[in-house]
């Protein structure tokens, strides 16, 4: 057994000094550090574990997560910040470290660090209770416009209230409130036992009561249907010109050298077609939505510009 | 049945017992540290789940829970402060028999109240976890707004000797709960620009502080501290007399804590205080309360156990997590690819069935482990009160930097005790400030997005009928805990 043992790990250095010497140009670093404000088992956190285990071998790099929790990310932020521009630190941005930005006043902010590339984004939905009087989008706005609406989002500052917010100015719908809650546990209870209308929510969130025909899609904020709901249309195609791109992609310091960005524009599409993890997102409700360095800054910009208005139209911040 | 034999089958299909065994263990270690809430221990060990299989992952979580909520009570019990919020309540009549000299037998009383919680919360989460939750589905905003009032309106009996000082403490609370964001239009309130405070201040920092740092702050303004635990002290079972007057409070701990787990957003510290209070108003030696009554430790402590395992209901049944400690069980799930909700005793029944089994285990296994770690426990505190004052002081500020790394947390900590401690000089009550920290954001959050729902009718409070209940409750409670000298007074006439 001993012996075993020991053949095993004479091979494991083997394979490991094989691989150092194949990867002897500047980048990729040994070991690169993925930092999430998400805590342990949260959504960003989930999906960093999940992306590691497959970009180990894509970037030729020993890829280990870390969480940086605290402060709605802005712990998070001032690491990366002051971290050196040599590629082996990153952050997976999510719309928080934008939201943080603009409602806080963090010591770093999303303009401190520098988008390589995009991955995913989540599909946001619009749902009702399965026993709901509305079969439609277009039913819920028509009630919300001939008596009183309640539409759902899981919390006060959040991309959520900004699509439904969005919603209703685009559809006239005067009367609709928007409720927001502690989050979209909360929200769930209420859109299941009527007192909302409807609410706004990930797929990834609502997929167990969607299985339990508790709740049914209404419309999708996405570009495009989405391939594991085929009968569900987009908002944009009923005529109301709201779409979201919730996005989950990869930040670094500023200032990254140009091979380290290339190695990631090369190693991430690689992933994103590797079979088994492509079978690991796709049943998570992940939509592969990989955007390049060049197109992904001006793409965070212009996001954070939309919140920005949103958030000062709406009167959150001054 | 089927449940249940396969709930046994899989004890001995996977290292079931080891898992829970070792989750109870590490539970108590975690919930007896003051600043390790359950819900942070059991996130402790998150990140060596991702290398076990789903059910082993899941019971070592949910035993670990069940170890916290029994661990909490013991430096409740023996340095005046809990170990988790849930213990607060233990603190009241547990140190008092401490003082006593009756360390042990509080101790005793404190476990196996925990095991017959934790038994009671077991069945009933296998029993009623799907017709029950469907009481949770029907809450709605001014329900809550409802329950949250219920919870302070028992500030009035926890007031102790002066109302006044009672309304300034639980006030001081409910203002302290409106730092942070605004639930309703997400701006920021009394943040002063920190990011830190966004998510507002967290109830446990503000325990740790209150309980923990002001209590080292008057233990070093006394010259030589007169209590000391008797050393012979040792775990002590009550006999057959006091089981026996012990098992209504126990009886009422196991129905409030089955009520308030399945609630989500109420959880094991209002259980606790509910317990206490029930058990104190249909007890036969009321005066005892608060003195050192037994029954003060086996009501809130048989409340927290049972909730330990029935806050589980709603996270199965529905996929919400209604506490803390079970949004990090479902962390646990999520991490091995389990969908949570009704869906689950379909898809993952192994799983559940496992935990039911593992709780079992976690459940006995507690009343061992416990007794086995009660005496490096009684040895602790039997040490010189300086080092141990040092000693507690190192693992209070470790525990509360372990949780964000922030030492904006430790500053907060280091403020609370210094509010605590004038608020003892004040002999003004702590737990009224508590009970507003940990209601306040559900009160005002409720409270507001009732009125949006209703656009601003506060009808709605009466309209719901859940609401209407709890607020008639809430009430009644009022005026008859306020009205009582008025009431004594107009009978004594009477009678002479």
């Amino acid at each position: 057994m001993k012996g075993h043992l020991f053949m095993a790990g004479a091979f494991a250095l083997g394979i490991a000094a094989f691989s150092a010497s194949a990867s002897a140009q500047d980048y990729p670093k040994d070991t690169v550090t993925l930092i999430t404000h998400s805590s342990v088992g949260g959504g960003s956190d989930v999906f960093l574990r999940e992306l590691s285990k497959y970009l180990s071998s894509a970037l030729g790099a020993n890829v280990i997560v870390e969480n940086v929790t605290g402060g709605s990310g802005a712990n998070a932020l001032a690491r990366l910040a002051s971290a050196p521009a040599d590629g082996s630190i990153f952050y997976a941005t999510t719309p928080t470290f934008i939201y943080t930005s603009l409602l806080s006043n963090p010591e770093a902010t999303y303009k401190d660090l520098e988008p390589v590339v995009n991955v995913f984004t989540d599909p946001e939905v619009i749902y009702t209770a399965a026993d709901s009087p509305y079969d439609s989008l277009q039913a819920v706005i028509d009630h919300a416009k001939a008596e009183r609406g309640t539409w759902g989002a899981a919390n006060p500052a959040s991309l959520e209230r900004q699509l439904l917010e969005r919603l209703k100015t685009a559809a006239g719908a005067e009367n609709a409130a928007i409720v927001t809650h502690e989050g979209g546990g909360d929200m769930m209870i209420n859109v299941l036992n009527g007192t909302l209308d409807v609410g706004v929510g990930e797929v990834q969130e609502v997929k167990s009561q969607l299985e339990a025909k508790q709740i049914r899609v209404l419309a999708t904020f996405s570009d495009e249907k989405l391939e594991t709901l085929p009968d569900v249309p987009t908002v944009k195609s009923l005529g109301y010109d709201v779409v979201a791109r919730k996005f989950r992609g990869i930040a670094g310091p500023k200032g990254l050298p140009a091979d380290v960005i290339a190695a990631w524009e090369k190693a991430i599409p690689e992933v994103l077609d590797n079979p088994e993890y492509k079978a690991a997102y796709t049943a998570s409700d992940l939509r592969p939505d990989f955007i390049p360095h060049a197109e992904y800054g001006p793409f965070i910009q212009s996001f954070a510009a939309e919140t920005e208005a949103f958030l000062k139209q709406s009167g959150v911040i001054k | 049945m089927d449940t249940l034999a396969q709930s046994i089958q899989i004890l001995f299909t996977t290292p079931a017992i080891l898992m829970a065994s070792v989750g109870v263990a590490w539970g108590i270690l975690g919930g007896a540290l003051p600043g390790l809430s359950p819900s942070i221990t059991m996130a402790l060990l998150l990140p060596f789940t991702y290398a076990l299989d789903p059910t082993s992952a899941i019971i070592l979580l949910a035993s670990t829970y069940v170890g916290a909520e029994y661990g909490g009570s013991i430096p409740a019990i023996l340095i005046r402060t809990p170990g988790t919020n849930a213990a607060a309540a233990t603190v009241i009549d547990g140190y008092e028999m401490n003082r006593k000299g009756k360390a042990g037998l509080a101790l005793g009383i404190s476990l196996y109240s925990g095991v017959i919680g934790s038994l009671f919360g077991l069945v009933m989460l296998v029993v009623l976890s799907e017709p029950l939750a469907r009481i949770a589905l029907s809450f709605r905003p001014p329900s809550y707004f409802a329950l949250g009032i219920l919870g302070l309106s028992v500030i009035v009996t926890l007031s102790g000797g002066s109302l006044v000082k009672g309304m300034i403490a639980g006030i001081f609370g409910l203002m302290v709960a409106t730092v942070g964001t605004d639930p309703v239009t997400g701006g920021n309130r009394f943040t002063f620009g920190t990011a830190e405070l966004l998510g507002g201040i967290e109830p446990v920092l503000v325990m740790v502080g209150l309980f923990a740092v002001s209590e080292l702050l008057v233990q070093a303004t006394q010259k030589d501290a007169p209590i000391r635990v008797e050393s012979k002290a040792r775990i002590q079972f009550p006999g057959w007399k006091l089981a026996k007057r012990l098992l209504p409070s126990q009886m009422i701990g196991n129905v409030v804590g089955t009520f308030e787990g399945i609630m989500p957003g109420a959880g094991g510290t209002v259980a606790s205080f509910i317990a206490y209070n029930e058990a104190k108003r249909w007890s036969r030696h009321k005066e005892e309360f608060g003195k050192g009554s037994p029954e003060g430790i086996a009501a809130p402590e048989t409340a927290n156990n049972t909730v330990s395992a029935t806050a589980i209901i709603p996270l199965l049944a529905f996929g919400i997590p209604g506490s803390n400690s079970t949004a990090v069980l479902l962390g646990g799930f999520l991490i091995h690819g389990i969908t949570v909700g009704p869906m689950i005793f379909v898809k993952s029944a192994a799983v559940v069935h496992g935990l039911y089994g593992g709780l079992l285990v976690a459940s006995i296994a507690q009343l061992a482990i416990g007794m086995a770690m009660m005496g490096p426990c009684i040895w602790l505190v039997n040490r010189p009160r300086a080092y141990l004052n040092a000693f507690i002081f190192a693992l209070i500020f470790s525990g509360v930097f372990s949780i964000h790394q922030s030492l904006f947390d430790l500053g907060l900590v280091l403020a609370a005790g210094v509010v605590g401690f004038i608020m003892r000089l004040l002999n003004i009550p702590f737990l009224p400030t508590v009970l507003g920290l940990v209601l306040g954001f559900l009160v005002e959050s409720n409270y507001r997005r009732a009125l949006v729902i209703s656009g601003g009718d506060h009808s709605i409070f009466v309209t719901d009928p859940i609401s209407l209940g709890f607020l008639t409750v809430a009430t009644l409670f009022v005026l008859g805990s306020v009205g009582k000298p008025f009431f004594a007074k107009m009978r004594k006439p009477r009678l002479s």
